[in-house]
């Protein structure tokens, strides 16, 4: 499980993530790709997904107060007819007195009789009309129509009464009375015709101008209800309080006309309070009407929708920063591979650019040096032959070694600029088919009887199918010759050697020289390929030979590389191409000619 | 041992000195010469078993008076003995018909089979 969580974790970890390189790191362009593909992405997610955000929280700031202002504009005008009609409902009951008071006289109003007779048609035509009564100008009542008997009862001392001697017409507040029910009383004065004054009192039932106001009362959020100027609740509200007591909503401003506006009740929820103070065209009223919705059962449509927008704006974002990191991390990587495979190119320039200019300071060290060492190989060689004829020192070994070290010494100086030379030498690549077994074989010839004599065991298995490759064929024995020979070196008695050909590729073959000899420590594998590098003893190797086998194989356009466990062994492995000439060609195409 | 006419064909008068003593210790008959005209003028007047011409003559270059001493005598056995010489110099001189190419320092025992075989050749 855990396994299969790394190999999916590597697939899509970028190689730029792992990969460390130190000895390229000055031939990259870039040097932080981490930072690249965090910038990257940055960038990116920013300028895809701020405006998106910008645009989602515009379009709710704007549905927000489109939606606000149509609801305060709906409250408004909800109220605005609840208003009129509470405002209809006390003002037809209002003036029906006025009419009475003025078309009835005073005596014929404080007839009993009468006085039931005119209740009897007013309830008709208004209904809610409780009792009638005349109250006389010393607060005495005079007359009672109704079903209690209150005649003689004294109002001189009630608010009620000095309000409306003050301003003619009254109505009060909803109240409970004598009777322990909620009703309004209306109140009109007039004048009798000695100039003193009296009053018709109307008491009204609620219940009337409640149903009055339900009507308005549209959808289960709305809630609509009296209050006083002081808070008092007259009617019952869902939300607010009862009848008669504190509205737990603050008493709006005085305002002549309806108002809508936005505010919080006390347990916090958001609320469109409409509210208009109630007063007749003849007299002011103590109450307040108040439409109060529930913004959030308002908004409900607008929420789920806007939980639908959040959603798909979700899975937007989501789908956008998705396609963003893989775009990004696709791009780096690319970037990147491009970067690191230049920066190869550069790291193998400089080292060919090295060798090259080794080559041609070693070429023209050897060829001046050849001469005066072929004369002081002449010269110690004649001295030589002067004393292995003259008796008297024939006898004289010390004197013959001597000379033959510096002729041994000559020897090797001479092997030393050959091999130089033969580095350091341009010359064209000669191309024809080349058949790998023969070539192998040809190569094994030189060592056939060393192998016999130290019971080394030479495999070859080139694959009977394996075509034909066209290459330079010396440069290729080169090649083999110098790996094999290394390997022997490399091997004690009774070793083996293997050769195997393969194909690597659509257009490569590889040859595999393994040998199961001493092999060679890390620290060296790296250097194996320097020139003048060499782990044999002073005066037995140059440290070229492998220098100039990877110089040659990279004139076919090949590559060597090399595995090696001390102990246990070395494997080199050339890749070839199968037709160099098409290499040449794309080579030559790549430079412009 | 057969007696070997050799010609030394070299400018480093102290090289070709030498090796014509060591040669001449081996029982050859060195002849030696240090520029190329005064090697082609000899051969005009004898024959010699062996010629060992290097390549930078003071006055003509050894494959110009390899090709000149082919002219002369087109079996004249020539081998090329320089320090310089380059890939390029060595397949012009084998394609001229040079016997050998061989790199100086050399030592004296290779030259000396080098001469058996010739003789060999020539049997």
């Amino acid at each position: 499980m855990i396994d299969r969580f790394r190999s999916v974790f590597r697939a899509i970890h970028p190689k730029f993530y792992r990969q460390k390189h130190k000895h390229l790191d000055h031939y990259f362009t870039f040097t932080n790709y981490r930072k690249i593909w965090a910038i990257g992405i940055f960038g990116l997610g920013a300028a895809a997904l701020l405006p998106l955000l910008v645009i989602t929280m515009i379009h709710y700031q704007l549905i927000q107060t489109s939606v606000d202002s149509e609801l305060i504009l709906r409250t408004e005008r909800v109220a605005s007819n609840a208003r009129r009609a509470v405002t209809f409902f006390l003002e037809e009951r209002l003036n029906a007195l006025s009419f009475t008071v003025n078309e009835i006289g005073y005596e014929q109003l404080t007839n009993s009789d009468h006085l039931a007779e005119i209740l009897r048609n007013l309830k008709l035509g208004f209904g809610g009309l409780t009792d009638l009564s005349v109250i006389a100008h010393t607060g005495i009542q005079v007359a009672y129509a109704g079903p209690f008997k209150l005649e003689g009862k004294n109002y001189s001392g009630q608010i009620w009464f000095a309000e409306c001697q003050k301003h003619n017409l009254y109505v009060s507040e909803i109240f409970r009375g004598y009777r322990d029910l909620p009703h309004i009383i209306i109140a009109v004065k007039s004048f009798r015709p000695d100039g003193t004054f009296f009053i018709l009192r109307a008491t009204l039932e609620t219940q009337r101008l409640i149903q009055t106001l339900s009507a308005y009362q549209t959808g289960e959020h709305a809630d609509i209800f009296l209050t006083n100027h002081t808070g008092i609740m007259q009617t019952v509200s869902k939300h607010y309080g009862g009848i008669f007591e504190k509205m737990t909503l603050p008493v709006p401003n005085f305002s002549s006309r309806t108002q809508a506006v936005m505010t919080t009740d006390a347990q916090g929820h958001s609320i469109i309070m409409g509210y208009a103070y109630i007063y007749t065209q003849v007299a002011d009223t103590p109450f307040i009407l108040m439409v109060i919705k529930q913004k959030a059962g308002m908004m409900r449509v607008w929420q789920e929708l806007r939980s639908n927008i959040n959603w798909f704006v979700g899975f937007s974002m989501v789908v956008i920063a998705i396609v963003i990191i893989i775009t990004c991390t696709f791009m780096v990587n690319k970037l990147y591979l491009a970067d690191k495979s230049k920066a190869e190119t550069m790291a193998l320039m400089e080292q060919a650019n090295q060798l090259a200019s080794i080559g041609q300071l070693a070429a023209g060290v050897a060829h001046e040096i050849n001469n005066p060492l072929a004369l002081i190989n002449e010269t110690a060689g004649y001295v030589r032959d002067l004393f292995v004829i003259k008796e008297q020192y024939q006898k004289d070994e010390e004197l013959l070694e001597n000379i033959d070290s510096i002729l041994e010494a000559v020897e090797r100086c001479g092997r030393i600029t050959r091999q130089l030379l033969g580095f350091a030498r341009k010359f064209d690549v000669k191309i024809q088919k080349v058949n790998l077994s023969e070539v192998i074989s040809d190569v094994l010839i030189f060592h056939g009887k060393e192998a016999e004599y130290r019971n080394i065991k030479v495999h070859v298995d080139v694959p009977e199918n394996m075509p034909e490759i066209e290459t330079d064929r010396g440069k290729l024995q080169q090649i083999l010759l110098n790996l094999v020979n290394n390997a022997f070196q490399a091997m004690a008695d009774g070793c083996r050697l293997n050769i195997d050909v393969a194909s690597s590729g659509p257009d490569q073959i590889s040859i595999a020289i393994s040998d199961n000899g001493c092999g060679m420590p890390e620290e060296n594998l790296s250097k194996i390929f320097d020139p003048f590098f060499t782990t044999k003893e002073r005066g037995q190797g140059t440290g070229l030979g492998l220098t100039i086998t990877y110089s040659l194989i990279k004139k076919l356009y090949g590559s060597l590389t090399v595995e090696s466990k001390e102990g246990l062994g070395t494997v080199f492995i050339i890749n070839l191409p199968i037709s160099i000439q098409e290499k040449i060609i794309a080579h030559e195409n790549s430079f412009g000619g | 041992m057969k007696q070997y006419d050799l010609l030394i064909v070299d400018d480093e008068k102290r090289f070709a000195d030498m090796l014509a003593k060591r040669l001449m210790l081996r029982g050859c008959n060195c002849e030696v010469c240090y520029s190329g005209q005064e090697a082609l003028n000899r051969i005009k007047h004898r024959n010699f078993s062996l010629i060992l011409l290097d390549l930078h003559l003071p006055d003509i270059y050894g494959t110009e008076v390899l090709i000149r001493i082919k002219e002369i005598d087109a079996r004249a056995p020539v081998i090329i003995l320089t320090g310089h010489g380059t890939q390029k110099d060595r397949q012009e001189c084998l394609q001229q018909g040079a016997y050998a190419f061989m790199h100086k320092p050399l030592g004296i025992d290779n030259l000396m089979s080098v001469l058996a075989q010739i003789e060999e050749m020539s049997v």
